[in-house]
């Protein structure tokens, strides 16, 4: 992967001067469009990323395009995906998981507080 | 020059990208596209549909301007997801553009105090206070804005604007980002053929991209931009030497010039008015009038004002600049009168002319909207010049 970051030693402020308005009447959903624009953004560079690969592979002649649209995987590398894509997806939904733990609780501030009177 | 209409033209200062940088500018570009013609309609049919009629409900009339079209569109939920969307598009295309200025930022200041020398001049003045009205926000969003500057012989506004105006029009302004101004430069060739300027002033030039195309106009005249901000400055001079085109620059506000009386025989500005104020508006067209000679002319040009959209939706729409992207000025420089400010500033009121000037850059057409919408710089297709002869 080519390093993107920034080597030059100089910083720009990224947020404009004045207030930014609040569209939705939950500001957290204004944050969260946001969050997911910026998500769709960085899938899209990928997706240009891969496309480039595939091209720069087909122009060398090492493989022919159709043959990643045909490609089926073995019954390992399915196991292999099919795991990757389990512990992804517990990675993503870390915070559903905690509905039935200690999330879940309504009483959570009062117990909280008797957690830090003992320590 | 090698000039290719699908894509920026390349010159000394235009800051390089990496793939991964340029698909991240290229998805801000398709996601802006995206909304202006997919999302964008949709929000007239919302308000068709849904908010006018609840509002004729509630207020037993219709709503009578765009100020009650606004407040109560802002309730409704399609338009709270559309407009959040655009301005999360503004900050992504803003940052997008930030961080390859700042990766090369030290190459493309060297590359700027070392292009050719194509005749122009630049002279900066460090004591010229930067008006309010380019401090109080960063103008349409952009950190910093046309003036902050963060090293020595700063030029990274400029860098970032350059881009940014390329990616915010979506490419409709040309590769060279000078569409306002070649097609300015086209109406005055058309409407006085036998103007024969010697000097031509443009107003806040900013990077130079519309002070360029009055070479091509009019090649035996010279041709001076002024701006506020210096690191903007320093920028257009390096791009219009290294594109071969002499211009002089100097810092200065166009409220106060230090030019003789008389000095000019065209004055022009391209998005300059709805980025200044009230005041300043009225001081800079007695400026305009003090330094034209007899018979010479200036023209602004802008976005239309409300008085010529169809509707108060459409003014609803082409206001959405105010509100969302810092543009303070936007809404009441869209209401500015030709003749009044012609009488106020001592022109001749008769001699005042207004004109829907079609965009020079032919090869967007086809994929216009023809609306003129938040988000969609350039997307309508036409001009709206507004001047005055001396």
């Amino acid at each position: 992967m080519p390093n993107d970051s920034n080597t030059g030693g100089v910083k720009l402020n990224k947020h404009a001067k004045g207030p930014r308005p609040q569209y939705f009447s939950d500001p957290a959903s204004d944050k969260l469009l946001a969050m997911v624009m910026a998500l769709a953004g960085e899938v899209s560079v990928m997706r240009d990323r891969n496309d480039t690969l595939e091209r720069l592979i087909e122009t060398k002649g090492l493989i022919d395009r159709s043959e990643i649209d045909t490609y089926k995987p073995s019954k390992e590398i399915m196991a292999e995906r099919d795991s990757w894509r389990e512990s992804y997806l517990s990675h993503i939904l870390r915070i559903v998981d905690l509905d039935t733990g200690d999330m879940g609780r309504n009483d959570i501030s009062s117990e909280f507080q008797d957690i830090m009177d003992s320590v | 020059m090698q000039v290719r209409d699908y894509e920026q033209f390349t010159h000394a200062v235009l800051p390089e990208v990496t793939a991964e940088e340029f698909s991240r500018q290229e998805f801000v570009k398709s996601y802006k596209k995206h909304l202006a013609t997919q999302v964008s309609p949709n929000t007239k049919v919302v308000y068709e549909t849904q908010v006018k009629p609840a509002f004729e409900k509630e207020h037993g009339r219709t709503p009578k301007n765009r100020h009650e079209i606004r407040k109560a569109m802002n309730a409704n939920n399609h338009y709270q997801t559309w407009s959040s969307l655009l301005r999360t598009s503004q900050e992504m295309m803003w940052k997008s553009c930030q961080v390859p200025v700042e990766r090369q930022l030290e190459k493309l200041i060297s590359n700027s105090r070392s292009t050719k020398n194509a005749g122009g001049s630049l002279k900066l003045d460090p004591t010229l206070d930067i008006p309010r009205y380019h401090t109080a926000v960063d103008i349409h969003c952009q950190p910093g804005g046309y003036h902050t500057e963060v090293v020595e012989n700063d030029i990274s506004a400029g860098a970032v604007y350059d881009r940014g105006v390329y990616i915010y029009a979506m490419g409709q302004l040309g590769p060279m980002n000078d569409d306002i101004g070649a097609s300015t430069a086209a109406y005055l060739k058309y409407a006085y053929p036998d103007l024969t300027p010697t000097r031509i002033l443009d107003l806040g030039c900013s990077a130079g991209h519309s002070s360029v195309p009055y070479k091509t106009a009019y090649p035996d005249a010279e041709i001076y931009g002024i701006d506020v901000a210096a690191p903007i400055l320093r920028y257009a001079h390096a791009r219009c030497e290294s594109m071969n085109v002499p211009i002089h620059l100097s810092q200065q506000n166009a409220e106060s010039m230090n030019f003789e009386d008389g000095s000019f025989d065209l004055i022009v500005s391209h998005i300059l008015v709805h980025e200044t104020s009230t005041v300043a508006f009225r001081n800079i067209m007695k400026e305009c009038h003090r330094l034209l000679s007899p018979g010479g002319i200036v023209v602004h040009a802008e976005t239309p004002p409300f008085k010529d959209m169809a509707d108060d939706f459409d003014s609803f729409l082409l206001d959405w600049d105010t509100y969302n992207n810092n543009e303070p000025f936007w809404s009441k420089s869209h209401e500015i009168d030709p003749p009044s400010a012609a009488k106020e500033a001592g022109f001749d009121p008769d001699r005042n002319f207004e004109f829907m000037a079609p965009s020079a850059f032919e090869a967007a057409k086809e994929n216009r909207t023809n609306v003129f919408q938040g988000g969609d710089f350039g997307g309508g297709g036409f001009w709206y010049l507004y001047g005055f002869q001396k």
